[in-house]
């Protein structure tokens, strides 16, 4: 050993201190994934954890370009937490950028006062780059009231003719949030939504222009928080996707509960749109992992020991991919009316693959969780769609030749499925009954130990075999699901045979475990040696 | 908040009753002050004209916080309305707004009407039709508003 050794590399990789020095160049530059291919960096985070690496990247923001850090948080969300791109962005056009991320509205406004608007927006610019977005624009106090007399149409008239007295809108905590504006300068109008007469002190704007009463405030958002919607609560005007930032919502909030709902939906949507973290999916478990890579890699939670796919969060399923393995999982809940259900009346969504069941006649879908506008019938987006669109429905050239060959395509495609499927669910059983051979194993070990047959060192290789196996085990099991969607070819051929060397491999490990006598141990080991390195093998040649 | 009517509500439909939408009538069910008797007059020019359609209007529990469930009564042929009178509006759906009110929802299928959108359909057809043979799926059009909306 040189003395390069004494500075040590990572504990992980003891091996490979014990082999090599820890500065050999050829060790240093080779990629962990070429030796592992299920190597992942990964680091599981409490919720305190979390909230800290959150705001310090809203921190981050908010000091370099001198933004609030409420509005911080707006402009990372709609950005996928890109930092460095926001900061770019942001200095060579702030407009542009504040007016994609929803924070100001986009110039041509869908009414007849477009002028109005966007002569205010040039001036008030420069003020809302620098403050939060419902910063006051003391110079258009005018332009605000006709903006919202002008949104309101006909409630204007409506007000003039009822008494303004009657008017009382509920106490409102204003918190510092409500927009001060000389009272003398505004004269009174009422609230497009309620139709009562509001005093500025009581009323509130985006950067949109478009006031209501605070009441009308709070009810909203109780309404859209209770559907679970925090961070993408848009601007009451109709056809206005101005976003309202989490220091103009949380002061509009009367009720204790309804606040804590509102931070505790939001911050689950900021680890959501945050390509490093994933919450651990273990039941109760708080645990966010967080990743450089979002690869479909296995992490293993700290605290609850689940596993799963990082890309996905479900069941790690390599080598099978995310996609193929949700496509399998779906097909094998087919034993009940559930799956069939869901096959005829869901979609997934093609942007964010949550479920969709259709409710309504109309085609043209928005994803309520991701906002994305697809076609039901070939899911491609609709903007691109327009005029096309009865490409999508045209297909039934000849209906009954198609109609007749149903039922023979329906079963072969049944037979090959069950192929698959038996030797899935076969493998699934074989690990819970193998979880029993460890335990016998132990069982024999204490015997062995007891009667005077070696020593408890002496045996401990056997509960490595059986651990072994046990991973093994589960490649195997989800190389079917793998198979069922790998078209043929070339590429299938090759897989199947690994498959069946490493299958056949698996079960001569699986019965000599079964059978292990201390005299069999260099041949077990060899045994293990040899499956690790086709199931190995076969990982690092059909990464997803 | 909740005893009685909110305030909007009760000045949306005063106004509605003293100015009405030329070619619109709301009337409140007298039983219930959520639930409207609406009819549209088919639009001139449009293969609705002459026609008198029927549709239902209700004011949930959240309205204005979310949208009036409105639906027709009369049979209709139009790319945007299904068998059961159900309307493909977006203002209805996602695109809903809280300042938006029971004339301007009116207006909109007021104008749905004169201008069918095919590329945005609801009856599957109906749309398909508009799409390869306009003047056919006008035609049926005219015949459906004689033999449902006109009389009685």
């Amino acid at each position: 050993m040189s003395d390069d050794d004494m500075g040590g590399s990572g504990d992980e990789d003891y091996y490979n201190d014990y082999y090599s020095d820890g500065h050999d160049p050829d060790v240093e530059t080779l990629d962990k994934t070429l030796q592992d291919p299920e190597y992942f960096e990964f680091q599981c985070l409490t919720d305190t954890e979390v909230e800290r690496f959150i705001n310090e990247r809203v921190e981050e923001l908010s000091t370099s370009i001198q933004v609030t850090p409420s509005l911080a948080k707006v402009l990372l969300l709609m950005c996928q937490w890109n930092l460095s791109e926001i900061v770019s962005s942001y200095r060579a056009d702030a407009h542009r950028l504040l007016i994609q991320c929803q924070v100001k509205p986009s110039m041509p406004a869908n009414n007849n006062n477009t002028s109005m608007v966007s002569a205010n927006l040039v001036s008030a610019t420069n003020t809302s780059n620098r403050s939060t977005t419902n910063t006051p624009f003391p110079s258009n106090v005018g332009l605000m009231s006709s903006t919202s007399m002008e949104k309101a149409g006909d409630c204007v008239t409506l007000c003039s003719s009822s008494s303004k007295s009657e008017c009382s809108s509920r106490d409102v905590v204003c918190g510092s949030n409500a927009i001060i504006q000389q009272e003398s300068d505004v004269k009174e109008c009422c609230c497009p939504v309620c139709l009562c007469a509001m005093k500025p002190s009581e009323s509130s704007q985006l950067s949109c222009c478009h006031r209501f009463c605070n009441s009308c405030w709070s009810t909203y958002f109780d309404v859209e928080i209770t559907q679970g919607i925090t961070t993408r609560i848009e601007c009451m005007s109709s056809h206005c996707e101005v976003l309202a930032p989490e220091d103009f919502v949380v002061p509009l909030l009367p009720r204790t509960r309804v606040r804590e709902k509102y931070h505790q939906f939001a911050f689950a949507d900021y680890v959501r749109s945050h390509p490093e973290l994933r919450f651990c999916p273990g039941p109760n478990c708080t645990i966010v992992v967080r990743a450089k890579d979002n690869k479909p890699k296995r992490v293993i939670c700290e605290a609850c020991n689940t596993q799963f796919c990082f890309a996905c969060g479900c069941d790690y399923h390599l080598p099978t991919s995310c996609e193929t393995i949700r496509r399998w999982l779906t097909k094998c809940a087919d034993d009940s009316e559930t799956a069939n259900y869901i096959s005829a009346h869901t979609k997934d969504c093609p942007k964010c693959h949550i479920c969709i069941e259709k409710n309504g006649g109309c085609n043209h879908m928005q994803c309520y969780n991701c906002k994305h506008e697809f076609c039901w019938m070939c899911l491609g987006c609709w903007r691109s769609h327009g005029s096309e669109y009865y490409e999508c429905s045209r297909y039934k050239e000849n209906p009954n030749i198609a109609h007749e060959s149903v039922h023979a395509q329906a079963r072969e495609a049944l037979k090959k499925y069950l192929h698959y499927y038996e030797r899935w669910e076969n493998h699934s059983k074989s690990l819970k009954l193998e979880c029993q051979t460890l335990n016998a194993i132990r069982t024999r070990i204490h015997a062995k130990v007891m009667a005077g047959t070696g020593t408890w060192i002496d045996w401990q290789y056997l509960l490595d075999a059986a651990t072994l196996l046990a991973r093994c085990r589960y490649t195997l099991q989800n190389t079917y699901p793998f198979a069922y969607f790998l078209a043929p070819g070339p590429r299938k051929d090759l897989f199947e045979y690994q498959q069946a060397q490493l299958e056949a491999e698996i079960e001569n490990l699986s019965w000599k475990i079964e059978r292990a006598e201390m005299t069999d141990r260099g041949d077990l080991e060899n045994q293990m040696d040899i499956v690790e390195k086709r199931r190995t093998t076969l990982l690092t040649d059909f990464q997803p | 908040m909740a005893s009685g009517l909110p305030k909007r509500i009760i000045k949306e439909t005063q106004r509605l009753m003293a100015e009405p939408v030329p070619g619109i009538s709301a009337k409140p069910d007298e039983s219930n002050a959520r639930y409207f008797h609406v009819v549209v007059a088919g639009p001139e020019s449009s293969p609705f004209e002459g026609g008198v359609f029927k549709l239902e209007l209700f004011l949930p529990e959240e309205y204005p916080m979310s949208a009036p469930k409105v639906r027709f009564m009369t049979k209709i042929y139009h790319p945007n309305i299904d068998k059961l009178g159900r309307i493909c509006l977006d203002i209805l759906k996602d695109k809903w707004s809280p300042a938006l009110q029971i004339r301007t929802v009116l207006l909109s299928i007021q104008a749905l009407l004169s201008a069918p959108n095919p590329d945005d359909p609801l009856a599957n057809d109906v749309a398909e039709l508009w799409k390869v043979n306009e003047p056919e799926a006008i035609r049926i059009a005219r015949e459906w508003t004689r033999t449902y909306a006109m009389g009685n």
